[in-house]
């Protein structure tokens, strides 16, 4: 290079940096994974609302929707890999594994001054080990979604309220000759979720906040010996249930009219009026048990321990989890985890179907938020339901399941 | 070096002159076949030597984030052994393996036997038998799936109006049948690909052959097993390591119909090591699963080639 384009060259990077330093704060790319659900198409309302984050900041985001069976995978995978999103949105129960494998940013500075703006229920999945990594994005529990009409034919006039209400709809709604059944229920781990709420409801727990595995106890029998005879004795579940394993499986008796009743969260709402639009349906809260109770759920949003734009990112955070995002999500029938969203003129501003999940929000409890919570919840007790449903005591199916998770998470 | 020389005058050197004589030219095959060997020991050789290490190590999220795995010698393999669902997998996969490549040969054979004839319309029924193997396994399997439905599912429907049960059954939910279940979509799926090699083979066998045969009067069975049989033994061989290598490899079907389950009652180690792997995210132990099968497969396969070789050699 000749002198006079040495000078050049230097002139023009001592004016880059120059004006570099002197340019207010640095535009930054921000790449977020969500569940494919809420960047479904290019009009969906998050692109609205990151467009509106990227003029008020400056930064860049980039949207990579992950769907929700593969989001817990690729996140391990890639975060453990050094890579993967900046922020990226998580289910509730992984908030855990991934923040016990040092692969979420910790927020718990960050986030204390923002406690008081969310239900207690969603902040607190997002904490494990007295520190938070996460914040909610949305919420949701269970309740019960009802085929008016068959109730109405099998002669009962309301929709249950406790568990002996539910149980004698379920009988009432299962015909063998015109092959109809009074519930709908998963198998395997889709079982298990739906199991939690009412093992609360007995009294039980999974493992309690001190730690203690509970499973073995009675109420956690009872819970699981209850709806297990619903299928081996009172034959008021569908064979389905011994393979459902999704969501639609699980809601394809309820669509097509062979069951009666279905537990499930607000992602069925959608589900049942795209599968039958004809259908007659309503939704209640969850019938009670000793005590109501229903199992959270949900999506947070959370850091990349290895991001090399944590301000941004928690910018981003902020963003979507403060007071705009309670509009977001109505945008997508979503319940939002914002303190106010439970008060009464909240609920009744949302649409009929929403209401009973969030009139019953205050009866939400979390699944323990312990860093073997996939293996306990997929493998474990899983199994113990799926060996209830084929046959096997549920004292015996759930002793087994507690010996299991004790083994697991070092308490014998 | 010799300058080349054509008549009546000098060549210039090349660059590439310096491979055609000397150590450049000892050189030259190996340049050649080096990027290859790269490609290879990084896509294969690497992987397979990583894997193996793994299993040697306590490789799981938390110690791979930290980089904290500790060498443990054998408890990799010592917790594998003492799982009940290893030795559960290990079982159903001689099943599946087994079931899989005997059946597929046999009904591939029959198919290739039934096909090789000139008779009309032949190209179409010959295409029609492929297209099990050509539907996405995805595909091929969810809707097996939905055929195996104990509510709605057609093949309950048509084997209650054969007669042959008496009412709906869960297939894929009863622990007794549901391995055999997916055995049955794995073997619809894989037979056409072993039809299709056998009936390559069976178009080189020569006329003259099983002409003399009938003239000496031979029967079909005969032929089939002095004649046709010798002359594809070794495409016969080929479809047989394939369909076994590509039978305990296949991961789909298991996976998209059962998930293993119900209670680890269609496990096979495939599976099991992806659980270990990516569920539990312990991959030292899913490591030390795929060794065992990596060496499983490699001592099969040995096996039976050198059996094979040593028939030939008789």
């Amino acid at each position: 290079m000749s002198k006079n384009g040495t000078w050049k060259t230097s002139a023009a990077g001592i004016a880059l940096a120059v004006g570099m330093g002197m340019s207010p704060a640095m535009a930054d790319n921000v790449v977020l994974w969500v569940n494919s659900p809420l960047a479904s198409a290019p009009d969906a309302p998050i692109y609205e609302e990151l467009q509106a984050f990227e003029a008020e900041t400056g930064h860049a985001v980039e949207v990579q929707p992950v769907a929700h069976m593969e989001m817990e995978r690729n996140l391990f995978v890639a975060l453990s890999g050094g890579a993967g999103p900046d922020v990226m949105a998580l289910d509730i129960a992984w908030v855990a594994g991934l923040a016990d494998a040092g692969l979420l940013a910790d927020l718990t500075e960050k986030s204390e001054p923002l406690a008081a703006q969310f239900q207690k229920g969603p902040f607190a999945s997002g904490r494990f080990e007295q520190k938070q990594y996460a914040l909610p994005l949305y919420t949701n529990n269970v309740a019960l979604f009802v085929n008016d009409k068959m109730l109405a034919e099998a002669g009962i006039e309301k929709a249950p309220t406790n568990w002996d209400e539910f149980r004698q709809a379920a009988i009432a709604m299962t015909d063998e000759e015109k092959g109809t059944y009074g519930l709908t229920f998963g198998g395997g781990r889709m079982g298990a979720f739906q199991l939690y709420s009412y093992i609360w409801q007995n009294g039980g727990d999974i493992i309690d906040t001190e730690g203690n595995v509970r499973v073995g106890e009675a109420g956690a029998v009872g819970a699981v010996d209850f709806l297990g005879k619903l299928y081996t004795e009172d034959k008021a579940m569908p064979e389905a249930v011994l393979t459902a394993g999704s969501w639609d499986e699980v809601n394809a008796p309820f669509i097509q009219e062979r069951a009666g009743m279905l537990v499930s969260g607000d992602w069925a709402i959608s589900a049942l009026k795209n599968g039958n639009p004809d259908l007659d349906w309503s939704v209640h809260p969850l019938p009670a048990g000793k005590e109501a109770a229903t199992v959270i759920g949900g999506y947070d949003l959370a850091i990349n321990a290895n991001s090399s734009v944590p301000d941004a990112s928690w910018q981003l955070v902020e963003w979507l989890t403060g007071p705009r995002g309670v509009e977001l999500m109505r945008k997508y029938n979503r319940l939002s985890a914002a303190a106010g969203a439970t008060a009464p003129e909240a609920i009744a501003s949302l649409p009929e179907e929403m209401r009973p999940f969030m009139e019953q929000a205050d009866a939400g409890r979390a699944r323990p938020v312990v860093a073997q919570w996939s293996q306990i919840h997929n493998e474990i007790i899983a199994n113990a339901w799926d060996s209830v449903l084929r046959g096997t005591p549920a004292q015996e199916a759930m002793a087994e399941a507690d010996k299991q998770i004790k083994a697991l998470v070092g308490q014998q | 070096m010799t300058p080349r020389t054509l008549p009546g005058r000098t060549l210039r050197n090349t660059w590439s002159s310096v491979f055609e004589t000397g150590w450049g030219a000892h050189a030259y095959p190996y340049l050649m076949v080096l990027p290859a060997v790269v490609v290879v020991i990084g896509v294969v050789v690497y992987p397979l030597a990583s894997g193996i290490i793994t299993a040697f190590y306590d490789v799981t999220l938390r110690t791979l984030n930290s980089g904290s795995a500790e060498f443990v010698g054998l408890r990799n393999f010592e917790r594998v052994l003492a799982d009940p669902a290893f030795v559960q997998a290990s079982v159903n996969t001689v099943i599946w393996v087994v079931l899989n490549v005997v059946v597929q040969l046999a009904l591939g054979l029959a198919l290739a036997l039934l096909l090789h004839r000139a008779m009309p319309g032949i190209g179409f029924f010959r295409s029609g038998i492929l297209v099990p193997w050509v539907v996405p396994s995805v595909v091929a399997v969810l809707t097996w799936r939905w055929m195996y439905d104990p509510s709605v599912g057609i093949a309950n429907e048509l084997l209650v109006r054969l007669g042959l049960i008496d009412n709906y059954h869960p297939w894929l939910g009863d622990t007794s049948t549901a391995l055999y279940a997916v055995t049955v979509e794995s073997i619809w799926k894989g037979t056409p690909f072993v039809m299709l090699l056998l009936l390559a083979a069976l178009q080189l066998v020569p006329r003259s052959i099983l002409e003399a045969a009938s003239m000496d009067g031979a029967s079909g069975w005969r032929k089939l097993w002095y004649v046709i049989l010798p002359q594809i033994r070794v495409s016969f061989a080929i479809a047989a390591v394939l369909t076994f290598i590509l039978t305990v490899n296949n991961f789909n079907a298991i996976w998209l119909m059962t998930e293993g389950g119900p209670l680890n009652s269609s496990e096979i180690l495939f599976t099991l090591a992806y659980k270990y792997g990516f569920k539990r995210f312990d991959l030292g132990m899913a490591s030390a699963v795929a060794t065992m099968l990596f060496v499983g497969l490699v001592i099969a396969t040995t096996v039976y080639l050198k059996l094979i070789q040593a028939r030939e050699g008789d």
